[in-house]
């Protein structure tokens, strides 16, 4: 039995010790400030399938999106221990990740560890993290399944935790490669001492240092990191194309329907199989494509991770939060005006109506702080800064990023910052804070020509502004028929916290600021 | 709404690899070409001279084959079979981009285009024009060749770089004017095909950005080779009869006149700044290039430029790298770090090739850096022997503090391959102590760059 070292820490961790092996936990991610718990959406790896470091793990839903959760080490997936429909705390468990050459009895052992582990939360001390525990003795009897904690367990005299601790190693010298190295180890470059050139940490210094605490180099132990088939299938009946191609596409004949002769597995059901998983069938093959039956005139799609959430937020929105609307139309000319004098003076600028709109709830948020709120369906929390949310459409469906404290912006910094995050949204490089929360929402689909239309509210958020197009239309002013640049708002709010007068009074100072722009600086 | 999300203009080196990258990084992406993908470095530039470079090489063996025991007689040269390489080379690579458009999902769009309005393309492909809004514009436009104020390319005595790369009858008499890259390597073609080459340049010296010793060694062996060398050389006239060219030159002694069958005029280029709409937008320039910063982003916002219009070095590489920086930033990449000037390698294909990075020996000092410096002559070079290729030498400067290795010149064979050893240790910092310690193969070429390191130590063992 090899021994092996024990991790704990929010994420997934790995410390390396003494000649042992590593067993690194997937543990419940915390992203942002209100995350509390994740729901498993789907693995997308099996037991026993092989682990690339940045491999996709997971799918965690969480009350805002469905992420996936990639390895930070790599090694085999040895264990699942929460399945696709649960919901999990913070922290907790979900799989372990380990080398092949680490028993199933170190991995039983660990997980049992963790399921008494009642500290299984984001509150865990950094000291514990920053304190890997190990067993020393290769042949140490198993640690009893009811131990409290690891602690408990020997901890060799030097570790490399002791070598993790320390100030700030940044202006240690150090070559490039062991900086690097020193990161991946955990290491504490203040610990070591260099003999490179002028005293630098080398790769050499690093590997000794870690030797002599009784640490493994990387990239020594797992040598056995072969793929292992998820389920053996070598009893299924299959013809000996289907079982050669089954290996090729690596299909599990299990997961085939067995449609040939004797019930046998043939070429066709192991294709459709390795259509389902997406793997492409190599064209080399000729007659493999396969064509729909010509009778099918629909095609059914799968529900992206982020289709699902938008559906259930948004019926859950429309269900559970009585949505009113306010309605009004605002004269544009003057602001027409002013953004062509702004774009026209400032090189750096391109300020588009939008950026006005959301400049301007920024200002009437905070003249009308009870519109600046979040409701979860208990309390109302008001917030000091106005963080909108502004609606972008990208292929998969939308997303809301944030303009923080718009408020205190500028009017051309927040449209280059509203440009760069709807760059970033589109293309799926926005972080999990530039998206999660809010205060209130903007959604435009003026560019489309539409005139006018309502939106449902985004929770815990309490409002959002629906934005038409802006276009000449026929006034009345003092009597006389004139023409006017005219733009539609609805504001959707939920009445259990803003009533009819709070909204209309929000429309109206948003009309005031928008009608003469000027007002918005003061 | 915008069309796109990113879109570049021009397909060359900066431009085509700006859209790769930016649809791996998921934009919607398009790319504006006026005339072939690949731009001049593809199609008119560096591919094409080296397929002729090739050919020049192998006339340089044949010429030199008894030396190896070879009687193989006087060959002969079928111009239009060399020059139909050469085209066929840039044919086969373009299409290979196209190829890489397709593959990437990358809206390609033929014609010319011009900035409207910020965000703003319109697009000319001859019969129509329509306007495409894009939320970050890149342009990659590129450069073309300067002409001087009184001679001007006709393409028909008076050549340009596309002239010069496509002729039908190898000059007998010819006249190079300017000793850049491009000048240095035309000189070296026709000299090597067998025209009588004359070299002029304005300054004091050929090739005259790198390094003194380089220029010198170059001047030798071209001198050598038979190639009339002029420095400190301008062309007052030039007049233009049914059968030959009348160049009336200048130097230090006076005017003297010379005939010449053909002229090519190799005197550095200026950016494509024309016709792109930039006074529409006030976008600033500067001498005939693009101004930007270090990320590429001009002064107007949402707008980009990359590569040779934005400005020297006027390298492909140095526009591919520049795109891939430009387009992570856009796309808020982390660690994006502006690329390094002094840390883009030049390469010049005559023979001897010439090949550099980082600051001259001369730059170094006027910076008031404390030098150190390594020489290797190739005749000390075993391998060099070998091929009977011993002239040249491998140069590198360090600082004589930190040991960083601020520059390194090379000149003699396939130093264009080698080049990149002292671009990864220039880039990973590394110090004199670590290449001294790095094992070079023997018997290679390379061997001189260990062995110039070693002299700046004054350790050379084969000096």
């Amino acid at each position: 039995m090899c021994p092996a070292l024990i991790v704990l820490s929010t994420l997934s961790e790995t410390y390396w010790g003494l000649n042992m092996s590593v067993i690194t936990a997937i543990n419940m991610p915390k992203w942002g400030m209100e995350m509390s718990e994740g729901v498993i959406s789907v693995w997308h790896l099996n037991i026993g399938d092989p682990v690339i470091e940045g491999a996709d793990l997971l799918d965690v839903e969480t009350s805002k999106i469905i992420n996936t959760i990639t390895a930070s080490h790599a090694g085999n997936l040895r264990a699942i221990t929460a399945n696709p429909g649960d919901t999990l705390n913070v922290g907790a468990l979900l799989g372990v990740i380990a080398s092949n050459d680490v028993s199933e009895e170190d991995i039983q052992v660990f997980i049992a560890s963790r399921s008494n582990d009642t500290s299984n939360h984001a509150t865990e001390s950094a000291a514990q993290e920053l304190a890997p525990v190990a067993r020393q003795d290769a042949e140490a009897k198993p640690l009893a399944p009811s131990s409290p904690t690891l602690t408990a367990a020997s901890t060799p005299t030097t570790s490399l935790g002791s070598l993790a601790l320390g100030e700030d190693d940044s202006s240690v010298g150090a070559t490039v490669v062991a900086r690097r190295l020193a990161k991946d180890y955990g290491v504490n470059l203040n610990n070591l001492n260099g003999t490179g050139r002028h005293n630098r940490v080398t790769k050499a210094d690093l590997e000794q240092a870690v030797l002599a605490a009784g640490g493994q180099l990387i990239g020594q132990s797992d040598s056995a990191e072969r793929p292992r088939p998820a389920a053996d299938d070598s009893q299924v009946k299959a013809t000996a194309v289907a079982r050669r191609l089954a290996k090729d596409l690596k299909v599990n004949l299990l997961d085939c329907r067995a449609s040939g002769d004797r019930g046998r597995v043939c070429k066709a059901d192991v294709e459709a199989q390795a259509a389902r998983q997406q793997t492409p069938v190599p064209s080399t093959t000729g007659q493999s494509h396969i064509e729909p039956p010509a009778e099918l005139q629909t095609e059914i799609i799968a529900m992206s991770g982020m289709r699902k959430t938008i559906a259930r937020r948004l019926q859950e929105s429309k269900q559970t939060a009585p949505h009113f609307r306010v309605n009004t139309d605002v004269c544009i000319d003057n602001l027409l005006a002013t953004r062509k004098l702004i774009n026209a003076s400032n090189r750096q600028a391109k300020v588009s109506v939008n950026d006005f709109i959301v400049k301007a709830c920024a200002s009437a948020l905070q003249k009308i702080p009870s519109m600046n709120i979040q409701f979860d369906g208990e309390n109302i929390t008001r917030f000091q800064h106005a963080d909108i949310s502004v609606a972008v459409a990208i292929d998969e469906g939308l997303i809301t990023p944030i303009v923080k404290a718009s408020e205190t912006k500028g009017l051309v910094a927040l449209s280059n910052e509203i440009r760069d995050l709807a760059t970033r949204a589109k293309i799926g490089r926005l972080s999990a804070e530039e998206f999660q929360g809010g205060t209130f929402c903007v959604s435009n689909l003026g560019m489309f020509g539409v005139k006018s239309f309502d939106a449902i509210i985004n929770p815990p958020q309490a409002a959002i502004l629906a934005v038409g197009t802006g276009e000449p239309c026929a006034v009345v002013r003092n009597g006389e028929l004139t023409v006017a640049t005219m733009m539609s708002l609805s504001l959707s709010s939920d009445h259990r916290v803003i009533d009819g007068a709070l909204a209309a009074e929000f429309m109206s100072c948003l009309k005031g600021l928008l009608e003469q722009p000027a007002t918005i600086l003061g | 709404m915008s069309n796109f999300d990113l879109m570049v203009v021009g397909g060359g080196p900066g431009g085509y690899v700006a859209a790769i990258r930016a649809a791996q990084l998921g934009f919607k992406t398009a790319l504006v070409e006026k005339s072939d993908l690949g731009g001049v470095c593809l199609n008119w530039g560096c591919i094409p001279t080296k397929a002729l470079l090739r050919g020049a090489d192998m006339a340089q063996s044949l010429k030199h084959a008894a030396h190896f025991g070879f009687d193989i007689g006087t060959p002969t040269l079928d111009l239009a079979k060399l020059v139909g390489h050469s085209r066929n080379t840039a044919k086969r690579l373009s299409q290979g981009i196209e190829f890489l458009m397709k593959k990437h999902n990358i809206t390609v769009l033929a014609g010319e285009a011009r900035l409207v309005d910020t965000f703003t393309l319109e697009i000319n492909n001859g019969t129509e024009c329509s306007r495409y809004k894009a939320d970050h514009i890149i342009l990659a436009t590129g450069a073309h060749a300067r002409d001087l104020p009184d001679i001007h390319v006709d393409g028909d005595k008076i050549w340009g770089a596309r002239e010069a790369m496509t002729p039908t009858k190898l000059p007998q008499r010819l006249l190079v004017i300017g000793a850049g890259a491009i000048g240095v390597e035309f000189a070296s073609l026709y000299n090597d095909l067998g025209s009588q080459v004359t070299l002029i340049e304005a300054a004091s010296r050929i090739v005259p950005v790198e390094d003194q010793e380089v220029s010198t060694q170059l001047e030798k062996s071209f001198r050598q080779r038979g190639i009339a060398v002029h420095t400190a050389t301008t062309v007052q006239a030039i007049q233009l009869s049914d059968d030959e060219v009348t160049a009336t030159l200048t130097d230090h002694s006076g005017n003297h006149t010379q005939a010449f069958d053909r002229v090519i005029v190799a005197v550095g280029i200026s950016g494509n700044i024309e016709q792109l709409g930039l006074e529409t937008l006030g976008v600033h320039t500067q001498r005939g290039f693009i101004s930007t910063d270090e990320f590429s982003k001009t002064n107007v916002v949402g707008l980009y430029a990359i590569g040779d219009v934005s400005g020297p070095p006027w390298l492909a590489h140095k526009a591919s790298h520049e795109a891939v920086i430009c387009v992570e930033k856009i796309a808020g990449l982390g660690a994006v770090k502006p690329l390094q000037k002094n840390r883009v390698p030049g390469c010049t294909y005559c023979r001897p090739q010439i090949a550099s990075v980082g600051l001259t020996e001369k730059a170094a000092r006027d910076n008031g850096l404390d030098v150190r410096i390594g020489r290797f002559n190739l005749s000390g070079n075993g391998k060099a022997l070998a091929i009977d290729e011993a002239s040249g030498f491998v140069k590198t400067v360090f600082d004589a503090h930190s040991g960083e290795l601020l520059g390194a010149h090379m000149i003699g064979a396939e130093v264009t391959e080698q080049i990149q050893g002292f671009c990864i240790a220039q880039q990973l910092e590394a110090t004199e102590q670590e290449l001294a310690h790095t094992i070079f193969p023997h018997p290679t070429l390379s061997e001189s760059m260990h062995e110039s390191v070693l002299d700046s130590l004054n350790i050379a063992i084969h000096h």
